[in-house]
Order: structure tokens, then C-alpha cells, then sequence
């Protein structure tokens, strides 16, 4: 099934930041791919592409009453369109507009079924411009939104800022979104091959990226509203006691919560389970066995608004088979209604 | 003495297939010939099984219908809407907008979808109208009058008058995102198909709504039979046949046609005289169904692509189909 579903790869960024010189780089460059471009309807496209479509960011309700529930409804139909033309092009690109939620285009992948037998989410790329990050944070939601829910930062226009300046940049992408790859650029002028086939939600490959710095510590600076946290635990899950758990947290704290991502050893099994959720859209699986020698420590990284740290911390390491059975229940009982 | 064998599938005896090599995106049949023309994702329209490729759009055919009086009316990828006899002729281009939705009447009335305008034709190919609605559009019908267009979108569907000299619709409101669209043949009851598997009907004369849930998969294909006593649809895991008479469909239990294999219908085509169904499934499989006694009588075996064209001889007397894969067939039941 999966080597029959067309990647799509998602590109934002705050307008002027770089995006559309990177797509049209990936379009005339001679890789030998071929791809369809979805582009909003300001967009504009130096290369001469028959299978680019315009959209127009139409993003509908689940309906199921919630408001981060929503899906870009036009891309269900143009996926839809393009299967038609399947076997003519390797992949997909999703362009969105400088201010678009990358929410809604990344839960059509988790939602609508004829979209997941279709196509699958290969990662979201977001391009920013070092030089203006800092004024596009402190007076838009969306670009921090966009870092939130990348899977690559291309750091973009490194000519107009000095070392200092480029490293306080990264720190502050960092406090936001520790999980995501970042490169600088100049001209957007990265490898096309760090860009394309990241398979960045696929399960198997979350373990791959775990970033390095999982202390615990709390990645908050003052101003931005979005921060990570991570968390350890030492000692194996209880399965149930983290479906029950997780399932709670994503419902009372979903509309806040915009990635998790976990890799965890659950108690009496071999095999590494790896987890993921947009908003409350969540999926997960066995991966594979445990290394002989590998440490089964179970980690999990969540990026959202107004994340209650303790709460966060203190639940997930209840999860654990040998924590007191009260302890876990008060945990649980916490989410019992919207914080 | 019993013993069970294969079903007997009637391509085998009474069908001509063919390998197109392209997605077959719909089948419609031409008024004035009976041929079935075939609209593919290469951008070709065939016209009969050995018809010679027409490239009448340069992507992807997306929508194509018998139009007014003969040949083949088709939108494209390419935003271009087109009809086809021995010639094709681009009746409209709209840029870079896909033509996703179609839909021809022998009054002469064209409707073509491109984004959220719904551009009407008459028979001559004048444009008469360009509506617009509030988001893209999903979906088209013509009622059985050739009187009244309607369009679905996100959020409900509109309604037109073709001769209307103003143009405002009725606008048909249910909340959430709406798709395939159909007037049912006495013109009162409108039905679409959501987002979220389920139907949504809206009884025109009181307003009255209809919803039927339930569906495993999204229908994608729907259709009223010959005197619209039923509506077939597919999204199930059989073809599932919602009663339009005696009170029904509100509060009346729906039909079940031809289920059992765990498999999603999503093709439907209904008799074009008899209560009688053709049913398309997910792998390949093609049976057709008489609603009275259940009878099913199997036509292909799964295997060749997911069903995705479906459409009985405008005569009754065969049916053509072909899949996700490229493979067409016509099964003619008529005596050789
Ligand atoms: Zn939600």
C-alpha cells in the first residue's frame, strides 16, 4: 500500500522568505522527477508545468463540532484529480500562502481516506528569512505556526545577518520546534534531496530524528506563544494506562496541541512504538524490535500554546508500569475537563 | 448431486474488453448513436471500444456526459470544456481552473463547474450564464425538465432556473462539505453526498430534510432508478437502495442489494426502463441486481482495477465500464 501512495510535500513560509524561489529550483532542476504543484492563486511560477493546479486554501469543519478539526477541502478534490493522471508524475507540492495554518493541509492526510489510500504526507517544509523572523513573530501567529509544524526550517537569506544573529535566530526556532531539521541558505539554494523524500510522518522514521537535546528542559522564551516540551521515561509503559492518557490530553488540549510525537517501550514488548498527532488526529504503530543494546527509554515531545509543563511531565511518566496506580489516576482525572 | 462452482461471469461469453492504458474516468453513451464514449485521464475520449484516441484535453478528462443532441461533452484539467462528435469543438476555456463537473440536457442546456462558477451553455454553445457560489463547486445535476441546475458547494447546494432572467438561486443549506448532487426525476427531492460518509436530501415542496448515515466509504456514485421509486447508491459494502415512495425515504428502512465480500461499491448505474441495478466494486467486480427478487447476476470478475465508469446502454440492452486501471468492456445482453 504505502509504495503505491504519491508523496506530498508541504511548503510554507511568510511571503517574500524564499518559498517560491525554492519551488521553481526544485521544478527546473534536473532531477529527473516530475512533479504536480498545488499553488495558491497569487502564486506565481517561473517554470512551465502542466500539472500545476491552483487552489484556493479552502478550508472546511469536520464536522464534528471542533474547531481545529478542519481540512483543506480542495485539496481533497485535487488529489482526487490527480489520481487520475497517476503514473505521470513522482510527487506532489503543496505550496500555501504566507499566512495559511499548515494545520489543515496536514490533517487532510490523517482524515480523508480516499486522500490516505492516495497520497501520503512526505513532510512540511518552511522556508523563513533570517532577517525579518524576529518582526514576523512578534506580529503574526502564522509564522510561528509554521515553524511549529516543520519538519524542515530552511534559514533562508543568511547573507543579511551576521553569526551572532543567525544563532539567535536558530534558538529561538529551537524554542518552538526542537524536533525539525535546520539549514541555512542564501538563495534558498539547499539540496533538493534534503528537501524531498524526508518521509518525515512516517512512524518509522520519527525514531531517527529524536533531536538530541530531550532534557526536559522548558523551551520557553517570553515572546512567542508556542513552545515544545519533552519529556523521558526511564521505566516501560503501560500501554493502556498511555492510550488512555494520551487520547484524554489530545481531546481536552488539541486545539492547542499542533505536533506530538512519541517513541515508546511499553512494558512486556519488544518492539518500539512510535506515535504522532496533528492536533487531536493521532496515529500510531509498532515500528520494529528493540536493538539488542538499544535503551528502551520512552520520549515524547509536544509543541502547542499554553502547554501546562508540570501537568505534561508528571502524566506521561505515570504512564510508566511501575508508577503507584493512584498517581496515575490523578493524572488522568486532571484532563477530565477542559483545563 | 450439488456442487459448488465458480459463478459464471457473462463478460466471458457476451463482452468485448479493452486495455486503454488510462484511468477511465466516465462513460456516457451518445443520444443520437447509442455509442459509449470513454473519458480518460490521458486527456483522450473514445469513442466506441475501437475508437481511435481523441486527445480532446491536454491533461486529464475530469467530467464527461452525453450532450444535448449527440457526441460527448467533457471538461478537463486543462480548463477547457469541449464536446466531441466526429470533431471536437472547445465550447469554453476558463484558464487555469479545472472543468471538474459537467452536465448536458436534450433541451439544450450545458453546465460546465470550473472553481466556484458554474458556466451555462445553451444547445448552440452561447454561454447564457456564469454563476458564482460562495466555494468550489462539487457537484451538478440538471433536473429531468432541463429547467433547473443545481450546484453543491461546501455548506449546501444552489438552485438556478435556466430561463431565469435574474439570477438568484435557492439556495439549499446544510452544513458541512457537499458532493456529488441529484434531482430526483419528479424534480421535488434534491440529494447530495457528503464529506463525512453520509447522504443529504432536501424535499423542495416543505423544505424537509433527509439524512442517511452509516456509509463505510464516501459515495461517489448515485443514481435513481428508471421511475425514481429507488436511489442506488454506492459507499457501502453492497449497493444500498434508499426507497422513495410509500412516506419513504424518512423513517423507511434502506435496501440492501448484492453484499457480502467486504468489498466497497463505487460504481452505480441503474436500468434505464426496469428496477434493475449495475454495480461496480473497488476490486474489479461488476454485477448487475434486480431489486424485486435479489437476483444477482454476476458480469466481470474481480481483478482488472477498481471499477470507476459505469453506464447502461441508453436502450437497456447493454453495459459498459471500465477501471481505475485502463481496462474497458462492454457486455451486450441482447442475443447475438
Ligand atoms: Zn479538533
Amino acid at each position: 500500500m504505502s509504495d503505491d501512495q504519491i508523496p506530498v510535500t508541504v511548503l510554507t513560509g511568510y511571503l517574500g522568505a524564499g518559498k517560491t524561489t525554492l519551488l521553481n529550483r526544485i521544478l527546473s532542476e534536473n532531477h529527473g522527477r516530475k512533479f504536480a504543484v498545488v499553488i495558491n492563486e497569487f502564486g506565481e511560477l517561473g517554470v512551465d508545468n502542466d500539472l500545476v493546479v491552483d487552489a484556493d486554501e479552502e478550508v472546511f469543519e469536520m464536522n464534528n463540532g471542533c474547531i481545529c478539526c478542519t481540512v483543506r477541502g480542495d485539496l481533497i478534490r485535487i488529489i482526487g484529480g490527480l489520481m487520475k493522471r497517476k503514473g505521470r508524475f513522482d510527487g506532489i507540492i503543496v505550496e500555501t500562502t504566507g499566512l495559511a495554518d499548515p494545520a489543515p493541509v496536514a490533517q487532510t492526510f490523517f482524515a480523508d481516506d480516499e486522500v490516505k489510500r492516495a497520497a501520503k504526507l512526505d513532510s512540511v517544509v518552511t522556508v523563513v528569512d533570517a532577517k525579518n523572523l524576529p518582526a514576523r513573530l512578534a506580529d503574526t501567529r502564522e509564522a510561528e505556526e509554521q515553524i511549529a509544524f516543520a519538519d524542515l526550517i530552511i534559514l533562508n537569506k543568511m547573507d543579511l545577518v551576521d553569526e551572532q544573529g543567525a544563532r539567535e535566530i536558530e534558538g529561538r526556532i529551537r524554542a518552538i520546534n526542537p524536533w525539525a531539521q535546520l539549514i541555512r541558505s542564501t538563495k534558498s539554494d539547499v539540496p533538493i534531496a534534503s528537501v524531498l523524500g524526508r518521509e518525515a510522518f512516517n512512524l518509522e522514521k520519527i525514531v531517527e530524528r529524536v533531536p538530541d537535546f530531550l532534557s526536559g528542559e522548558d523551551n520557553h522564551t517570553h515572546d512567542t506563544q508556542i513552545l515544545s516540551c519533552s519529556f523521558q521515561a526511564a521505566s516501560p509503559l503501560d500501554p493502556e494506562r498511555f492510550n488512555a492518557w494520551i487520547s484524554q490530553v489530545l481531546a481536552v488540549k488539541g486545539q492547542d496541541l499542533l505536533r506530538t510525537k512519541g517513541i515508546l517501550a511499553y512494558a512486556n514488548d519488544d518492539r518500539v512504538f512510535a506515535f504522532q498527532a496533528v492536533h487531536m488526529l493521532a496515529d500510531g504503530d509498532f515500528i520494529r524490535p528493540w536493538k539488542a543494546g538499544e535503551e528502551r527509554l520512552s520520549r515524547i515531545v509536544f509543541i502547542g500554546r499554553d502547554l501546562n509543563r508540570p501537568w505534561l511531565r508528571r502524566g506521561f511518566e505515570a504512564c510508566q508500569a511501575d508508577a503507584p496506580k493512584t498517581n496515575y489516576e490523578a493524572e488522568l482525572a486532571r484532563w477530565g475537563a477542559p483545563a | 448431486m450439488s456442487t459448488t462452482t465458480a459463478p459464471e461471469f457473462l463478460i466471458e461469453t457476451r463482452g468485448t474488453t479493452r486495455e486503454f492504458g488510462a484511468y477511465v474516468v466516465g462513460i456516457a453513451h451518445c443520444r443520437a448513436t447509442g455509442t459509449p464514449g470513454f473519458g480518460l485521464g490521458d486527456g483522450t475520449l473514445r469513442i466506441g471500444l475501437d475508437g481511435a484516441p481523441s486527445q480532446v484535453h491536454r491533461g486529464a478528462v475530469l467530467a464527461i456526459a452525453a450532450d444535448c443532441r449527440a457526441g460527448f461533452l467533457t471538461g478537463g484539467d486543462d480548463g477547457k470544456l469541449a464536446t466531441t462528435t466526429d470533431a471536437t469543438t472547445i465550447l469554453g476555456d476558463y484558464g487555469n481552473r479545472w472543468v471538474e463537473h459537467v452536465a448536458a440536457h436534450p433541451a439544450g442546456v450545458r453546465a460546465a463547474a470550473c472553481g466556484k462558477m458554474l458556466h451555462v451553455l445553451d444547445g448552440a454553445g452561447t454561454p447564457r450564464k456564469s454563476l458564482a457560489h460562495p466555494s468550489t463547486v462539487s457537484g451538478v445535476d440538471i433536473d429531468a425538465k432541463g429547467k433547473r441546475l443545481v450546484a453543491s458547494h461546501y455548506n449546501g447546494a444552489s438552485m438556478w432556473f435556466f430561463a431565469a432572467k435574474e439570477d438568484k438561486p435557492r439556495v439549499l443549506e446544510w452544513k458541512g462539505s457537499h458532493g456529488m448532487v441529484l434531482f430526483h426525476p419528479d424534480g421535488d427531492h434534491v440529494v447530495s453526498a457528503m464529506q463525512e460518509n453520509t447522504l443529504h436530501g432536501w424535499r423542495l415542496s416543505d423544505g424537509q430534510h433527509m439524512r442517511m448515515s452509516g456509509y463505510p466509504a464516501k459515495t461517489k456514485s448515485m443514481a435513481f432508478t428508471a421511475k425514481g421509486r429507488w436511489l442506488a447508491t454506492a459507499g457501502a459494502e453492497s449497493v444500498v437502495l434508499l426507497p422513495f415512495f410509500g412516506g419513504g425515504p424518512m423513517g423507511k428502512p434502506p435496501q440492501e442489494l448484492a453484499g457480502g465480500d467486504a468489498v466497497i461499491c463505487t460504481q452505480i448505474a441503474t436500468h434505464p426502463d426496469h428496477e434493475v441495478v449495475a454495480a461496480g466494486f473497488a476490486d474489479g467486480l461488476v454485477l448487475v441486481a434486480e431489486i424485486a427478487s435479489g437476483k444477482v447476476l454476476p458480469i466481470a470478475p474481480p481483478g482488472r482495477g477498481g471499477i470507476s465508469a459505469l453506464a447502461w446502454h441508453p436502450k437497456g440492452h447493454a453495459l459498459a465500464f471500465g477501471t481505475e486501471a485502463g481496462h474497458a468492456a462492454v457486455v451486450d445482453f441482447s442475443g447475438r
